[in-house]
């Protein structure tokens, strides 16, 4: 019965599939478990285990009484860790203690209902590597049978989310914390924030502290997730300098990570997180700040249950590398701010100005040096004394220029509209950078600059402008009169103050001048300079202005041996107004130090160096010093003017910037799509594309979107600029503008640039770390940006963007139309709707099939306003392949169970196997005994000689190979092999395309082929099961030797096939009556069969010795009772008479029987009727009789025949009864097979049937010798059943007359050769004709004798008499047919 | 066992003779029904009432012997037979009374 006993290769190599795990599993003891060894295993079990060994899908499985362990190599390397090999071959709940709890009852559930269990990332604590770790599986637990279907053990299918769900809950925390909509807050707010995403991951963060380095040296604790408020590892505040501290603060003062072991009282009490048990360690991660000490710091207590692998570390980085930004950007916010209030205060001062004092003095300077200008332009070719006076003049303009801005000063300071800003700064670094400026200048002169400034260890608040002008005017000062040795310039902090000191090596001032020194307008006469000039003023102004700092100048001086100035400015605050206090911002274009360059240049003798091309690299000594911090900025001109294009250019260029300059706006678009510069200059008016429709264009293309863009115009006024911003420029500038203003705005922008730049490089850094792929459709559909997740899922990657709304990805309309149409639709609900999720089937770059998971929504792109479609996905194929998996095998095992047979069965799964595949045929060849395969196919017409020759060649060397191994062609199909109950089964899915069968569809081939041999050997054990049942019943009734005039049927029912129970007998009883039982058993199959053999046979007992139908029924009661099985069968049991028809009959719950007259009435025998068997055992039973009349019809039956579903028993009694009265002129025999016909329900009897037809008089069967002396016997016989059959007299002689001349003849012509032999009578009676039949053994001819001839008469006379005569001549005698009608 | 045939010859007071058959009349006893007949028949030409109200029953073999003498006999017979008789053209033949 099991093919896999006659297969010694099945056994053999059980575990030969994979040559990983299989000699291990060879190498287990199984003599000891109770599997015992390998080559006693049932078959279903080398079944899983050749499925389990051959997957490369993680797999485990539990067999047996034990649930003892097997597991294949890609779940040896994906979960089971150190277990392997210990674990094989042991209970399951040994390998799985530790998560018994969890997958026990599971694994219960499986075995006890035979039902699968799906679950989905469930949380595990494995202990698979040394510590308790937190793993995620996402599972299947099928169940697996026995040969006999019994379930005996379960299959799990596991993949492991360890990975994906704890990177999905690490990244939700990144995001949640990069997520925040309110872009600017203050450090506070930010901190809270962060805090709060923080403590919503109590899973990889069962606490944190942030801790924040103050000015003091310490570190404040700033905020805390987790832990409550008192907490003795968590203090306010920690010393950097105490190195008891509970943190190791000066470690992460350094920029140092440091991992911490929570050991120690301090410790005790933490909290647990998500967590059963608190975290054993803890990271210390800095604050860091670019470019200097760390913010401060964050403590994140590490979940136990995790290594600290560098996934953690990364994330616990990359939270505080966000908080850290977050704290920068917080305070650059505020600086932002602040330097906003002091533009607004620029522009009021600037407006006071103009309208105070400007036109007092200004305008005639203006009317000096702009005729000045123009003389010196139309006079360049005058004499050399001409223009060096106009330069005198041009220069006394310069100066005057620059004495009005001192004398403004000073008015302001005098009218209180000195609005100074204080802000902390680094004096050292501010004040280097303004030295800076002057060094060329002094160097030139063949002086030593010296600037020796080392870092305050506190910032100083001033006022930069002020400090500028006070730092210059001293530098400027020193330069004029010194013409030889140093200008050096010292910072130090002394007690309690920053301490500025500008050293000259000059000439000195003489002692009585020194009062005076700082006096407005003095000046020291005589005193030998670099220049006449001097107004006087500018060590008045450096004084009021170090004044409003609260600070003191002194000087002391030795004449010819040089000067000295100090300036002391107190630290802190509490000497300033409260309300002129800011925060830091960053540093600004020093727009003052120009002039004073430019006026102590001009005291040097010319210097070819100063005459250096635009095109130089940054000069030292050029007009402004490199004004931005870190790299170079690329900046795009555009300018439709070449002179003008070339002056910004050379101004950029020596600003440290690298410039590209284009002619147009269509040119400088192109530029900019090529390479994104940091920065955009553009004239408004150019001819093509102007700068309004460049800033346009820039905007609609997401790389270039937030490209900063500064617009130059000659079109002054509000509404110009106002258009300008409008189009999406950054800034506005109106020509002319000075050289200085425009390196200040370019510099603010690509500054401000770079600070967006962050946020952008922020939110691609935070996108590549997605796992989930992540892209950006526009309106109609192009991909236009993508992650690094996405490119690992799919291939595809960023060099290719934009893709086009049908991308490569989509699966071919032509190959795949149906791939195709899943994914179409999926496309167009993102286009349709606002968001929503669909799961589409795409295409690796490399042609393998993915299944993706999407979900999308609609946002409005704030770059562009427009609306643009932002979507992740999921690679879910192993889900989508599961799924696959489990419905397919669900199809199978349908198939399986709905089969009659093992044909229909292997039909039913091929047919199955060709719908999940869209194969174009699949076919089976079974290598039974017989000389050729048995080939099962699809396509009916398909036989093994019909094959192509290499198709057969093909599945020869299948047969060969392991069993449930699939084999693979490289395009059109595979193939595997399967054992069959007949012999080994090779299977072949011919795809008919060029149509990859991945490992996936292999995978699935090996569980459905596995599933598809053991349901066939079940099938088959089924199909001999009923087999036996059915020869049994077979055998128990029949070939009954039936009494003449009875017709028996039996039929098993057809769907599902069923066997046994219900039975017919005739009895014939020594009085010459017979007894007639029609019964039905309760159940089917082998068993009921055997009962119902018993009843039988006691029944033919018990009528043998008591012909009373009551009588017999009561000893069948009490035989049923002791018979398990039998009580409740029901039984109709009668005692005919055949010669006068009486019929006595009782019946046990047995459906009535029928009677038909020859006239069409009925008669339903529902007298004589009480309980089914052994219900009441010992009870008297009623008994009825009648009478069936001459040529009706008696039916006996079981329920099958007439109950059907939704339906009264009535309606099929009825339907019965009329399939009787309609056949009733057919012989008996043939009326039963149509009775059984006419009643067949619609796919055949759901209900065995017994069926038992008389109709009385049974015939007549006569055989006697061809001897005229026996003809007065038979004639005797004959007229005696005639008259049994109600015939007339008259009619009865026709009859016999008849019959006497086909006696005659065969007599006479039949035996006339060969005396001796036998003539045959048969004489049969419906209910309206009678047919009588002579034969002889004899052969004659019909001779045609002369009608007066004494064979003529006997002719005429039969012809005359019957109905119909027929004359049959045979090869063994000749048969003579009659028929007459019945005439009522 | 041969079919029972009584076959008794006997003169009526009017002096007609009178061949009277009781029983069955096959082919087995057709022969002697012919002997009995051929006697009772005599060459005079004088008539024979052949009285078969008590033949149960007769075939073509019976009818056989009658026919060559139809023309000097007179047939007796039951109901039951003169379909028979009518059937075989017998009737046409010969004077044939019912009882």
């Amino acid at each position: 019965m099991n093919g896999a006993d006659s297969d010694p290769r099945a056994r053999a190599d059980v575990f030969a599939v994979d040559g990983e795990i299989g000699p291990d599993l060879a190498r287990v003891d199984w003599s000891t478990s109770p599997l015992g060894t390998p080559e006693t295993w049932p078959q279903s079990l080398q079944t899983a285990v050749r499925i389990l060994l051959s997957s490369r899908f993680p797999m485990w499985m539990a067999w047996g009484p034990e649930l003892t362990f097997f597991c294949n190599a890609a779940y040896r390397r994906s979960t089971l860790g150190r277990k392997y090999p210990w674990a094989l071959g042991r209970p399951a709940n040994q390998v799985w203690t530790e998560i018994w709890d969890d997958i026990g009852p599971r694994i219960d559930t499986v075995l006890r209902t035979g039902n699968a269990t799906w679950d989905e990332a469930l949380l595990l604590f494995l202990e698979r590597s040394g510590y308790r770790e937190e793993t995620y599986h996402t599972f299947s637990y099928s169940p697996l049978r026995d040969d006999d279907g019994a379930l005996v053990g379960m299959l799990c299918v596991v993949s492991e989310d360890t990975d994906r769900v704890i990177g999905e809950r690490r990244m939700a925390t990144l995001r949640d914390l990069g997520s925040d909509p309110s872009v600017v807050r203050t450090e506070q707010e930010m901190l809270a924030f962060a805090s709060r995403q923080l403590g919503r991951n109590r899973w990889d963060l069962p606490f944190t502290l942030t801790y924040l380095f103050g000015d003091e040296g310490e570190a404040r604790l700033a905020e805390t997730t987790g832990v409550s408020d008192g907490h003795p590892a968590a203090p306010t505040t920690l010393s950097l300098t105490d190195a008891g501290a509970v943190w190791p603060v000066a470690r992460l003062a350094d920029g140092e990570s440091v991992r911490v072991a929570l050991d120690g009282p301090v410790f005790a009490g933490l909290p647990a997180g998500e967590w059963p048990d608190p975290p054993t360690e803890a990271l210390l991660v800095p604050l860091r700040q670019q470019g200097g000490a760390p913010y401060g710091f964050l403590v994140a207590g590490l979940n136990r249950y995790r290594a600290l692998d560098d996934g953690y570390r990364g994330f616990v980085e990359l939270a505080a590398g966000h908080v850290a930004t977050g704290i920068g950007s917080a305070r650059s916010y505020q600086a932002q701010q602040r330097r906003a209030e002091e533009l607004a205060e620029l522009d009021r001062a600037k407006t006071a100005f103009f309208s105070n004092i400007s036109h007092e003095f200004r305008t005639p300077l203006t009317l000096i040096t702009g005729p000045v200008e123009e003389l010196r332009g139309r006079l360049a070719d005058a004499d050399e004394q001409v223009r060096e006076e106009l330069d005198v003049i041009r220069r006394n303009g310069l100066r005057l220029g620059k004495l009005v801005n001192s004398l403004l000063d000073f008015s302001r300071i005098e009218a209180g509209r000195m609005q100074a800003r204080y802000e902390p700064v680094d004096l050292a670094a501010v004040t280097v950078d303004l030295a800076s400026v002057f060094r060329s200048a002094i160097e030139r002169a063949g002086l030593t600059f010296e600037v020796d400034c080392p870092p305050l260890p506190e910032p100083v608040h001033i006022d930069r402008g002020m400090w500028e002008k006070v730092v210059l005017n001293l530098l400027s000062n020193a330069l004029k009169f010194t013409f030889q040795g140093a200008v050096r310039v010292l910072l130090r902090a002394e007690a309690g103050q920053a301490v500025l000191r500008v050293e000259d090596t000059g000439i000195g001032v003489p002692p009585d001048e020194m009062p005076r020194l700082f006096e407005r307008f003095h000046r020291i006469e005589n005193a030998r300079s670099r220049s006449d000039e001097g107004s006087g003023i500018g060590l008045a102004l450096v004084k009021e202005l170090v004044g409003l700092h609260s600070g003191s100048i002194t000087a002391t001086s030795v004449v010819g041996q040089g000067t000295a100035f100090t300036i002391r400015l107190p630290f802190g605050t509490a000497h300033l107004p409260a309300d002129a206090l800011a925060t830091a911002g960053p540093d600004r274009v020093s727009v003052a130090a120009e002039p004073f360059v430019q006026e102590a240049l001009r005291w040097l003798p010319a210097d070819p160096a100063t005459q250096t091309g635009p095109d130089d690299a940054p000069p030292a000594e050029g007009p402004v010093a490199p004004l931005v911090s870190g790299p170079a900025a690329r900046v795009l001109v555009a300018d439709d003017n070449a002179d003008m294009r070339e002056y910004l250019t050379r101004l950029l260029r020596s600003a440290g910037h690298l410039v590209e300059a284009v002619p147009d706006g269509q040119a400088a678009l192109d530029a900019a799509r090529t390479q994104t510069p940091d920065l955009v200059i553009s004239d408004v008016m150019m001819p093509g594309l102007d700068g309004l429709q460049l800033v346009a264009a820039l905007r609609t293309d997401p790389r270039t979107a937030s490209t900063p863009v500064l617009l130059l115009s000659a079109r002054a006024g509000q509404e110009a600029s106002i258009e300008g911003l409008e189009a999406g420029a950054d800034d506005y500038l109106v020509k002319p503008f000075a050289a200085a203003e425009l390196l200040a705005r370019v510099r603010a922008n690509v500054e401000l640039a770079r600070l967006r730049n962050h946020h952008a490089r922020w939110r691609t850094a935070l996108i590549d770390s997605l796992q989930e792929a992540f892209f950006v459709c526009d309106e109609d559909g192009s991909v236009i940006e993508i992650n690094t997740a996405f490119t690992d899922i799919l291939g595809y990657g960023p060099e290719d963007l934009p893709y086009p709304p049908l991308p490569p990805w989509w699966p071919d309309p032509e190959t795949e139309p149906e791939a195709h149409r899943q994914a179409t639709e999926g496309f167009s609900v993102l286009l349709g709707q606002t968001q929503g999720s669909y799961t589409v089937p795409v295409t690796h770059r490399d042609g393998h099939r993915l299944w993706v998971a999407a979900a999308f929504s609609q946002v409005t792109d704030p770059d562009t306003g427009r609306q643009v479609i932002v979507g992740t996905f999921r690679d879910v194929t192993a889900e989508h392949y599961a799924v696959q998996r489990e419905s397919a095998l669900a199809a199978i095992n349908v198939r399986l169970s709905q089969a009659e047979d093992l044909d229909d069965a292997l039909h039913g799964v091929l047919a199955e196997l060709r719908r999940l595949w869209r194969a174009s045929t699949v076919l089976a060849a079974v290598f039974d005994d017989s000389p050729a395969p048995t080939v099962t196919a699809t396509d009916p017409r398909l036989h093994w000689e019909s094959l192509p020759e290499d198709r057969r060649r093909g599945l020869v060397e299948m047969r060969d190979t392991p069993l449930l191994t699939p084999v693979a062609a490289r395009t059109d199909g595979a193939g595997i092999a399967v054992d069959h109950p007949h012999g080994t089964m090779a299977i072949w899915i011919d795809l008919g395309e060029k149509r990859p069968f991945t490992e996936q569809d292999q995978m699935l081939l090996a569980l459905l082929a596995g599933q598809l041999g053991q349901g066939l050997h079940r099938v088959h054990q089924i199909d001999q099961q009923r087999e036996t049942a059915l020869a049994l019943q077979r055998a128990i009734l029949g070939p009954a030797q039936l009494p003449a005039g009875f017709a028996v049927r039996y039929s098993p029912a057809a769907r599902p096939l069923k066997v046994g129970g219900d039975w017919y007998d005739t009895v014939e009883l020594p009085d010459g009556r017979i007894g007639i039982v029609v019964g039905d058993c309760v159940g089917h199959g082998l068993r009921a069969a055997t009962v119902m053999g018993q009843l039988r046979s006691a029944c033919r007992a018990l009528l043998l010795q008591d012909p009373s139908p009551a009588g017999t029924l009561m000893a069948l009661d009490r035989f049923a009772a002791l018979l398990p099985g039998a009580a409740s069968a029901t039984v109709f049991c009668g005692v005919l008479d055949p010669a006068t028809g009486e019929l006595r009959y009782a019946s046990a719950g047995h459906p009535p029987a029928i009677v038909v007259h020859p006239d069409g009435t009925t008669q339903l025998l529902e007298a004589g009727r009480s309980r089914p068997l052994a219900v009441q055992p010992g009870r008297q039973r009623p008994e009825a009789t009648t009478v069936v009349p001459a040529r009706a019809t008696l039916m006996l039956y079981t329920d099958g025949l007439v109950e059907r579903r939704r339906q009264p028993l009535t309606t099929g009694i009825a339907s019965a009864t009329a399939a009787i009265q309609q056949g009733r002129g057919a012989p008996v025999e043939s009326l039963a097979s149509q009775v059984m016909e006419q009643l067949t329900p619609d796919g055949g009897y759901d209900d065995d049937v017994a069926l038992l037809l008389y109709r009385h008089p049974g015939p007549l069967e006569l055989d006697f010798p061809a001897e005229s002396t026996h003809l007065a016997t038979v004639r005797s016989a004959l007229r005696g059943w005639l008259d049994r059959c109600g015939l007339e007299p008259a009619n009865a002689y026709n009859v016999l007359v008849a019959a006497g001349e086909a006696c005659a003849n065969a007599i006479e012509h039949g035996h006339r050769d060969s005396p001796g032999g036998l003539i045959r009578l048969r004489a049969a009676a419906t209910a309206d004709a009678l047919r009588l039949s002579v034969t002889d053994t004899g052969h004659w001819r019909i001779p045609d004798p002369p009608a007066g001839s004494h064979r003529g008469r006997g002719l005429v006379l039969m012809r005359a008499l019957m109905d119909s005569i027929t004359v049959i001549p045979g090869a063994t005698g000749t048969t003579v047919d009659m028929q007459a009608r019945i005439v009522r | 066992m041969t079919t029972a045939l009584t076959l008794t010859t006997s003169s009526r007071p009017d002096g007609v003779r009178v061949l009277t058959a009781v029983g069955e009349i096959d082919m087995s006893n057709a022969a002697s029904f012919a002997t009995a007949l051929g006697d009772a028949v005599t060459a005079d030409g004088a008539p024979l009432v052949v009285d078969l109200t008590a033949v149960e029953y007769l075939d073509s073999a019976g009818l056989s012997v009658l026919f060559p003498h139809a023309d000097r006999i007179a047939l007796v017979a039951s109901p039951l037979l003169e379909p028979l008789l009518t059937i075989s053209g017998l009737a046409d033949l010969t004077t044939v009374r019912g009882q």
